[in-house]
């Protein structure tokens, strides 16, 4: 058995001069404009979630005064009393800053960024500038949204999925301008995906360190690759919608307007081609880092590497034929419905096959509970959940009785939020190191993930039972409803745990901005990993390392016979290691 | 790097384009043929054209076979979209 | 930058690095963004197939409405700009960055032409009176719609369709335009581009010879259907 020397024997970049506006605020650093998209993101996550406890707070007590609703103006909230118009802003905005301005930008946005050219042994990505103007085009996105909250008569109302004709003409939404600005914003995050995408997929491609083959790459950036595609190919179609519904709005076309022959359906066709792809760009990043998380928990390899590639694969392919599924209610073509209820119980296998595979990761692994773990392992049992909700909506006659309920809200946030954002909270504490010089409190995290835990299930769980019961989504006042009173102590139920665990974030957030200056020193490998990143000083310098790794193995090695410790990185070379050798190309 | 080859004779596919798309007028505005004939004879026309500057403008016909599946993956895509669209008029 | 790269030749693969796709960066970058460049227009040409297969009336018939001559001409201008293209890339290839300047020139000229004669049909299109939301009250193509020329049902779509199609395509084409004359005044007049390097010729190339193929489509399903 051969011993490994625990210190790197990497060489990290020097130190740069660059004037303080190109080091962090124009800067082309990879991992300056991952922190870059962290900042911004974490905000659009607050921002979500304040607009959720107004719902909340209508839905438990309906048509009461919101304390703190005098703020509000009297045409959305007259003494603070939340009119239908707002709420269905609410809702709204609540799942658009949600979806494109909080998890999406958390996932790609920031660990694309960071975590892909550290993790594969190159100084940067391909194309640094165009890195740049994707965080910019996102930050003025983000900018118009928020402003579109502002303007007269209010913001986009016709639900996150923006369903046309309701969206296209001001008689029938009552917005104006807002409709608009959302339009424009989706079209800038669009732009920001793409030009991020193509980074990253040519950098995966083309920039890995010599030994970095692609079968001994983490999974983190498998999936992130796999995610990047699925960006590439399904924004644009995303662009090209909002852009026609934007010429609905104000230039006169009748895309969607039946009225003038155009075709409501088609809306819904390209939002979904689009929206189905991109909920895996919402979740595969996700069970990507867990996939790290979880091995490095476990101290033991992930079990079957080759087939959670391969079930990554699968998702993203098949992903590509299930959009009708959000659809089953729509009147579209019933045959068609069938031929994407038969794909989407298939999509189930390949999601089915990382769960066990982690589960096979953990099953007599040497577990460190540290927070990290916790929140990798609350996603795997929380995404299970949510799967399995899935299967029941597949089903498209069992749809039929539970589409736009709450029953389909509980599913979405099992899985963006026992799913991703878990894994979120999992990956910001572990790669916090890498990124900051410093460690966040382990006890703080163990008190906020507890905390979260527990409460999150309390907010989502009832809501199958809500939507089995037949509450409908969008909804403004259960309580108009009789079929629906017996359940308002329900909803009041939800709505208290719904305010505390919103609360319950503060703890997440000050330890967050506390750490940044009064956290522990980070140690190199504080988690004894074995990635790429790990060879270098925490905070990672600019440019990365002098010289590109060499890479020896593949990032898994916990508990290895061949290891004193119980991790071996994937830059150590032992003895009996031969040095990669590159294939020989004409011309090179 | 492209597979070492002889350079294509871009006069000739310049030629051939031409061609190609004047049998395109001729058939939209001239013969007498039936509505969906045309229709095809049109579509294959348009994609021939587009498959001769695919292959020899951008020379994909000399490029590694990787990089040919990753030009034309996004087509079935499209294909799938666009077919699923028109089945809703079809029932 | 600290890294010892930076005396690599720019047309191969960053080295040392896995071998990849044995393409350059700036082209595997380029065909990468292509392929989006491809579903976009799917979106858009896909809303044309589908509304007007699924239109419950007549479809305008072709050459009515849109002037099939110039258009065809400018098809052809911009096909020969495509092949001005590869022979500035085949120039470069060579080893000629005098025969390479000269045609890329000519694209540029073509495709400013192109842009040109587009605008011109646009503003010709306007005044008789079809605009991006149909058929315009009290114009001259009012009247032919009104003796059933054209049908009332469809012209809606047929301008939407129309205007947004050829408008993001035009759109594409400018932007090419603009890049190819910053690197002609950046790069390849001060004679930045050599025999071993001429990836941004290759590169920007890619994108012109997209432009011309998503014209191809367009012209035979817009103009000739």
């Amino acid at each position: 058995m051969t011993t490994v020397a625990a210190t790197a024997h990497t060489t990290p970049a020097h130190h740069d001069d660059r004037s303080f506006i190109r080091k962090y605020i124009f800067s082309t650093d990879h991992k300056i404009i991952g922190i870059q998209f962290l900042f911004v993101s974490l905000f659009f996550l607050l921002i979500g979630g304040l607009l959720a406890m107004q719902m909340r707070w209508q839905l438990a007590y309906p048509g009461q005064p919101m304390p703190g609703g005098g703020i509000l103006p009297e045409s959305m909230a007259p003494g603070g009393v939340i009119l239908p118009e707002y709420y269905i802003q609410l809702v709204t905005m609540h799942g658009t800053f949600m979806v494109f301005f909080a998890i999406m930008p958390l996932l790609v946005g920031v660990y694309a960024n960071f975590l892909i050219p550290l993790k594969i042994g190159t100084h940067d990505m391909a194309f640094p500038r165009i890195n740049m103007w994707s965080f910019w085009a996102f930050f003025a996105a983000g900018l118009v949204m928020l402003s579109s909250l502002f303007v007269p008569d209010g913001a986009a109302r016709a639900g996150w999925t923006m369903y046309a004709p309701l969206s296209a003409r001001h008689d029938y939404s009552g917005a104006s301008i807002g409709q608009e600005l959302w339009s424009v914003s989706i079209i800038l995050v669009g732009l920001s995906s793409i030009l991020g995408s193509l980074n990253y997929i040519t950098t995966i491609i083309n920039n890995r360190a010599p030994g970095m083959t692609w079968f001994r790459m983490p999974l983190s950036v498998w999936s992130l690759f796999i995610t990047a595609i699925l960006g590439l190919l399904a924004l644009p179609v995303l662009s090209g919608a909002a852009i026609m519904l934007l010429f609905d709005q104000i230039i006169g076309t009748h895309f969607f307007d039946p009225a003038a022959g155009g075709q409501a359906l088609l809306w819904q066709h390209l939002f979904w081609f689009f929206g189905h792809p991109e909920v895996y760009i919402l979740i595969l990043p996700a069970m990507g880092m867990v996939s790290d998380i979880v091995a490095n928990g476990s101290r033991k390899p992930i079990f079957g590497y080759h087939s959670m590639v391969f079930a990554i694969i699968a998702i993203a392919f098949l992903g590509w034929i299930v959009w009708g599924h959000h659809m089953f209610m729509s009147g579209m073509n019933p045959t068609l419905g069938s031929s994407f209820m038969v794909s989407t119980l298939v999509i189930a296998v390949p999601s089915a096959v990382k769960v066990f595979n982690w589960m096979g990761t953990m099953w007599r692994g040497n577990i460190q509970f540290h927070v990290p773990m916790l929140n990798a392992v609350a996603f795997v049992a929380m995404f299970a959940i949510g799967g399995l909700s899935g299967i029941y909506m597949a089903a498209t006659p069992v749809d039929m009785f539970i589409h736009d309920t709450y029953f389909i809200v509980a599913h979405l946030h099992y899985v963006l939020f026992g799913g991703s954002l878990f894994a979120l909270f999992g990956a910001i504490v572990y790669w916090y190191p890498k990124m900051f010089g410093r460690m966040m409190s382990e006890r703080w995290g163990k008190v906020h993930f507890w905390l979260t835990f527990v409460l999150y299930n309390c907010v989502f769980f009832p809501m199958h039972i809500l939507g089995m019961g037949g509450m409908m989504r969008r909804l403004y006042d259960p309580s108009q409803y009789t079929f629906l009173q017996p359940y308002q102590p329900m909803n009041v139920f939800i709505s208290i745990s719904a305010f505390l665990l919103f609360a319950t974030q503060v703890i997440f957030f000050v330890n967050f901005w506390w750490s940044l200056k009064k956290g522990k020193p980070a140690p190199q490998n504080p988690w004894n990993d074995n990635g790429l990143e790990w060879s270098l000083p925490s905070p990672a310098p600019h440019g990365n390392w002098e010289k590109v790794p060499t890479v020896y193995r593949g990032p898994y090695e916990f508990s290895s016979p061949q290891a004193a410790e119980d991790f071996l990185p994937q830059y150590t070379k032992l003895p009996t290691d031969r040095e990669p050798v590159r294939a020989p190309v004409a011309g090179h | 790097m492209e597979t070492a080859h002889k350079r294509p004779n871009y006069i000739l596919i310049w030629v051939y384009l031409a061609v190609l798309t004047a049998a395109e007028l001729a058939l939209a505005f001239e013969l007498p043929i039936s509505r969906n004939l045309k229709l095809l004879l049109l579509l294959f026309l348009a994609v021939w054209k587009a498959a001769l500057v695919g292959l020899f403008f951008m020379h994909l016909k000399f490029e590694r076979w990787n990089l040919r599946i990753m030009a034309i993956i996004p087509l079935p895509l499209a294909l799938i979209f666009i077919l699923a669209g028109m089945s809703e008029h079809v029932w | 930058m600290t890294h010892a790269a930076a005396t690599v030749d720019q047309m191969l693969p960053p080295y040392p690095a896995e071998r990849g796709l044995d393409v350059y960066n700036k082209k595997l970058g380029m065909w990468v963004f292509l392929a989006s460049e491809v579903m976009f227009f799917a979106a858009l040409i896909g809303t044309y197939v589908i509304l007007r297969f699924g239109a419950t009336g007549e479809w305008a018939k072709p050459g009515i409405v849109l002037n099939i001559k110039i258009t065809a001409f400018n098809t052809f201008l911009l096909i020969c700009s495509s092949v001005s293209m590869v022979k500035a890339y085949a120039a470069i290839q060579d080893g000629d960055p005098k025969k390479m300047r000269f045609w890329l020139l000519m694209t540029i000229l073509g495709g400013a032409a192109f842009v040109g004669i587009q605008v011109y049909e646009y503003i010709h299109l306007v005044q008789h009176g079809f605009v991006p939301s149909g058929v315009r009250e009290g114009s001259e193509l009012a009247e032919l719609v009104a003796k059933g020329t054209l049908p009332a049902a469809t012209m809606g779509l047929y301008g939407s369709t129309f205007y947004t199609m050829t408008g993001f395509h035009g759109f594409h084409v400018t932007c090419g335009v603009i890049s190819m004359a910053y690197l002609y005044f950046t790069k390849a007049l001060p004679g930045k581009y050599t025999k071993q390097d001429y990836g941004g010729i290759e590169t920007v190339g890619l994108y012109w010879h997209f432009v011309d193929l998503v014209w191809i489509i367009l012209f035979t399903i817009v103009y000739l259907i």
